[in-house]
């Protein structure tokens, strides 16, 4: 029993690391920009199918796709920022908000052209191997994609901690006004911020796609994970979206393992709601907290 | 720290938030170097439009801003930091969840490629300021109200401008330290810095002023010296500004 709960938690954590990583570009740029980023998720299953046909064309392990997809997506994501966000940014929220959900629509679409609804999974070498660390059993697909989310995690949470860049970052988030005072460009660093924020999309697509099956459908499921995520944890702060994916995490382990599995989405959604209910405040009141 | 600053001039200016509904309306000045110039003027007057015009951050539909002859009308205002020039908004403006030393260090943000030069601009900073030493490592939003403007002061000086745009520096403080903030005014102006002040609190702006110029709505009013608002003119504008 100890074991089964053990391994449990386990299987938790490296959910929540996951699900964690899925949630912190666009808590970033939620917090930071006030873009709701709806599209969010349509990038995330894009990185999913970079890693799937990188490994179905060239057998590019998901490994080194996580990695590829970090610049390839930061790419996207200035082409985007300066096509898309640069003609709504100012405009009131709802028309920022409209032209992101026609963008998820938009590459939601093109991927069921591309890849149709089909369901796929990429399957590594590692893939249905496991490992027992200790009393501990742990799927070597889910330790690999949790390893990675970590990394990117910590990588980001220092970048935004220890360099210049990442202080602008987060002085532009707290007064964007007193940020061009000391000569920040703006313009500039919100193109790079945004490029990170679906530079983290890419590749948190990848170690998704490295766990669970997908189809361009799915990205609304993973959404939905991300913004609880970002509910739960808050804004731009990367410690507390980590926690908050990791308490996603644990809750869908827990709960799929006593209960069966669609129990989890109602557990989580509930929790959704009630977090919603308590903070009173939702993410137009969330965007004003300080990263 | 003797700066060598040059002249800033505002030609003729006509600027406005709407195209076609300027607030400001035909504005010249000049601010030399080494002079505190104030600008007065009853609410609306725009006088922070003016200096939200000389920063870049409105582009004026008509006249020029120069600096030493360049005309900067068109630059966004990160580059007006490479010309020299800072400016010290109204209100608190520190990142507040940004350490004392993270603020500080982004005031040097046009020094970045020089991690040396930006280091020991920071260090000059905490010599100037010793009693920001010690809260260094405090999130600056917790720190008082004069030690806020403390921080926003040093992080402005942290580039050496030689032009400074100073906008209500003693709103929301104590009258001690307003006093420290208009002292450290006139040390800026002593290196040698030019200085454009906007003030409403007209007496303690006009003690400072080398010289005076008064908008209404939009436009030049009256202008002079600092002896001859000191006289009855500084009566005039008092009694005409309410206070």
């Amino acid at each position: 029993m100890l074991n089964q709960i053990a391994t449990i938690i386990a299987d938790g954590i490296l959910l929540g690391l996951i699900y964690a990583i899925a949630g912190v570009g666009l808590s970033l740029v939620l917090g930071v920009m006030g873009i709701v980023n709806v599209a969010h998720s349509a990038f995330l299953m894009l990185g999913s199918f970079f890693a799937f046909e990188l490994f179905r064309r060239l057998a590019i392990d998901p490994t080194i796709s996580f990695f590829l997809a970090f610049p390839v997506f930061f790419a996207v994501g200035v082409i985007v920022y300066r096509m898309l966000i640069t003609r709504v940014e100012l405009a009131p929220q709802t028309q920022g908000l409209v032209a992101m959900f026609g963008l998820m629509v938009l590459v939601e679409s093109l991927g069921t052209i591309a890849w149709t609804t089909d369901t796929r999974v990429i399957t590594a070498a590692y893939t249905n191997r496991s490992i027992l660390v200790g009393p501990i059993m742990l799927a070597n697909v889910k330790l690999i994609a949790g390893a990675l989310a970590l990394l990117l995690i910590i990588a980001f949470w220092a970048f935004l901690r220890y360099t210049l860049t990442g202080r602008a970052i987060r002085a532009m988030g707290q007064n964007r006004f007193a940020a061009m005072t000391v000569g920040i460009n703006v313009q500039a660093l919100s193109t790079i911020m945004f490029g990170l924020g679906i530079a983290c999309a890419g590749s948190a697509g990848v170690t998704l796609g490295m766990v669970f099956p997908f189809s361009p459908n799915t990205q609304i499921l993973w959404l939905a994970w991300a913004f609880l995520v970002v509910i739960l944890g808050g804004l731009g702060n990367v410690a507390n979206t980590l926690l908050a994916g990791l308490v996603v995490g644990l809750i869908q382990t827990g709960v799929a393992a006593f209960l069966p599995f669609d129990y989890v989405y109602l557990v989580l959604y509930v929790m959704l709601a009630v977090i919603l209910v308590v903070r009173r405040e939702g993410l137009s009141g969330a965007v004003h907290r300080w990263i | 720290m003797p700066v060598s600053a040059p002249r800033l001039e505002i030609a003729n200016v006509i600027a406005g938030y709407t195209p076609g509904h300027p607030i400001l309306r035909g504005v010249n000045l000049k601010a030399e170097p080494g002079h505190i110039t104030v600008i007065l003027g009853p609410n609306g007057a725009g006088k922070s439009t003016l200096l939200k015009v000389i920063f870049g951050f409105l582009t004026p539909e008509h006249g020029a801003v120069r600096l030493a002859g360049s005309d900067l009308s068109n630059l966004p205002p990160h580059q007006h930091i490479e010309h020299g020039i800072a400016l010290l908004p109204q209100g608190r403006s520190v990142f507040p969840e940004l350490s004392v030393l993270e603020n500080i260090e982004l005031g040097g943000w046009s020094m970045r490629s020089d991690r040396k030069r930006l280091r020991e601009a920071v260090e000059a900073m905490f010599a100037r300021y010793p009693h920001l030493r010690p809260l260094q490592h405090r999130v600056a939003g917790s720190l008082s109200g004069g030690q806020q403007r403390a921080v926003e002061i040093a992080r402005m000086l942290v580039a050496n401008p030689s032009v400074l745009l100073i906008d209500e520096p003693s709103a929301g403080l104590s009258p001690i330290v307003a006093h420290q903030v208009y002292q450290e005014l006139v040390a800026l102006k002593d290196e040698g810095r030019t200085v454009l002040l906007v003030d409403q609190d007209v007496r303690a702006a006009i003690a400072i002023a080398d010289y005076v110029y008064v908008l209404n709505s939009g436009k030049n009013d009256i202008e002079g010296d600092r002896a001859a608002f000191e006289g009855d003119l500084g009566a005039m504008v008092r009694g005409w500004l309410g206070v």
